[in-house]
């Protein structure tokens, strides 16, 4: 059995480890409220966002034929992947979900003979992607400045894809996110930004023919840079929460065994002590003994 | 007898404005004009502007806003701004930082629509000396 003192220095480190656990849980329950707040306030403009994109593409189809953003990117041989994910570890299997994710789609891609492209955000995944797939990288987004995000750090984010999409750098974009279904339960997505989908028409829209000012080809160059950022910042926004969410089970499961651990160390000290005096009062009995 | 629809002025931040109104007049990219009730279903980009609406006759509001979109479609209007503030609230620098950035635009030239963000720039210049 360990001696008295080791054991002591050992309850002792275990213990404040606990505290910064616990203190990382709290606070981030806290950021996860207010990262859930700020993305139910950006949920109606993207709910009206797609809509609008939807209608319009709907109604491009019918009447002028093809616009560049448009399609189904069945027969793209360039593939863009954005792999989004945090700046900060100790969030469980937050990044790493993501990055398997994301791998599994880079090998059926590979098998499929695609060129694959890497764009990430935050610095968790560019750290796990870079030993494999360095080749692939095209460029990094550092967001370990924003507090919380904007939407024009999402603007930013979408300008530059689509110059690169204008540039042909790429013709299929996809992102990976984690989407926040519940406080305990994230679940590694991915979503297509470009080209946009044409979908059915929206149910209610879908005896109208609407007029266009200027005509849908304007407007639809005008919209959907608009409608990708606002995608990219539903899905930050989505991640940010996502991350906290996976942070607070996390830690809340590390309090936990932290709490496991001290108890056992507190049986194993205690039976230590008393073995020691137990000892010590052998040693005096038989010493009486012996005189 | 209806002479009201629904009117719902959202930014990507927040909701701005939800409510029954009379009438809005948008700044629509070719032209400012005024939806009322039983207005034709349309899509029309807005160009940064003035956005105006009527609850009543008493109760008017006044919106700056910076480009977005609008949709109308039995007799629900949904206007998407970039960012919108309160006509009373508008700084004069808010909207010259606006034409300075694109100014920046016009003079890095690789810009397709040179004419459309010229004559943007002359609607904000406009809403300037309105404020």
């Amino acid at each position: 059995m360990a001696n008295l003192k080791d054991l002591k220095i050992r309850i002792d480190s275990v213990k404040s480890t606990r505290k910064i656990t616990k203190a990382m849980q709290m606070v981030a329950a806290a950021k996860l409220r207010k990262a859930q707040e700020s993305a139910e306030k950006g949920r109606p403009y993207a709910e009206k966002m797609r809509a609008v994109v939807a209608n319009l593409a709907s109604s491009v189809t019918n009447i002028a034929g093809d616009n560049k953003f448009l399609g189904d990117g069945s027969n793209s041989k360039k593939f863009l992947l954005i792999v989004a994910t945090s700046e900060r570890g100790l969030c469980g299997g937050f990044n790493s979900s993501i990055v398997k994710l994301a791998k599994s789609r880079i090998a059926e891609l590979k098998n499929q003979n695609k060129e694959i492209k890497i764009l990430t955000i935050g610095k968790k995944g560019k750290e796990q992607l870079n030993r494999e797939f360095q080749s692939m990288f095209i460029g990094h987004i550092d967001l370990s400045n924003e507090k919380n995000i904007t939407i024009e750090t999402a603007r930013h984010i979408s300008t530059d894809l689509i110059l690169r999409f204008e540039n042909d750098e790429y013709e299929v974009a996809e992102i990976f996110y984690n989407r926040f279904a519940s406080v305990i339960s994230q679940i590694p997505s991915s979503y297509r930004l470009l080209p946009v989908s044409v979908n059915e028409k929206e149910e209610d829209a879908s005896n109208v023919s609407f007029n266009f000012e200027p005509d849908e080809d304007e407007i639809l160059n005008e919209i959907i840079p608009k409608s990708i950022a606002t995608s990219i910042f539903s899905v930050l926004q989505e991640n940010a929460a996502s991350e906290q969410g996976s942070r607070m089970a996390a830690m809340d499961n590390a309090t936990r065994n932290a709490g496991e651990m001290i108890d056992k160390l507190t049986i194993d000290f205690n039976r230590s002590r008393q073995a020691a005096i137990t000892n010590e009062l052998i040693e005096i009995i038989s010493g009486a003994e012996a005189l | 007898m209806t002479n009201k629809f629904e009117l719902n002025v959202i930014s990507a931040e927040s909701k701005v404005f939800q409510g029954e109104v009379e009438n809005v007049l948008v700044p629509g990219m070719s032209g400012d004009f005024l939806v009322l009730p039983n207005h034709a279903p349309c899509i029309s980009s807005i160009r940064p502007g003035f956005l105006e609406f009527a609850e009543d006759v008493s109760k008017k509001h006044r919106y700056f806003v910076s480009g977005g979109i609008i949709e109308v479609i039995n007799n629900m209007v949904s206007v998407l701004v970039d960012s919108a503030i309160d006509g009373d609230n508008v700084i004069k620098e808010d909207i010259s930082a606006i034409i300075s950035e694109i100014d920046v635009k016009l003079s890095t030239g690789n810009i397709r629509n040179r004419d459309d963000l010229g004559l943007r720039k002359n609607d904000l210049e406009e809403a300037l000396k309105q404020s």
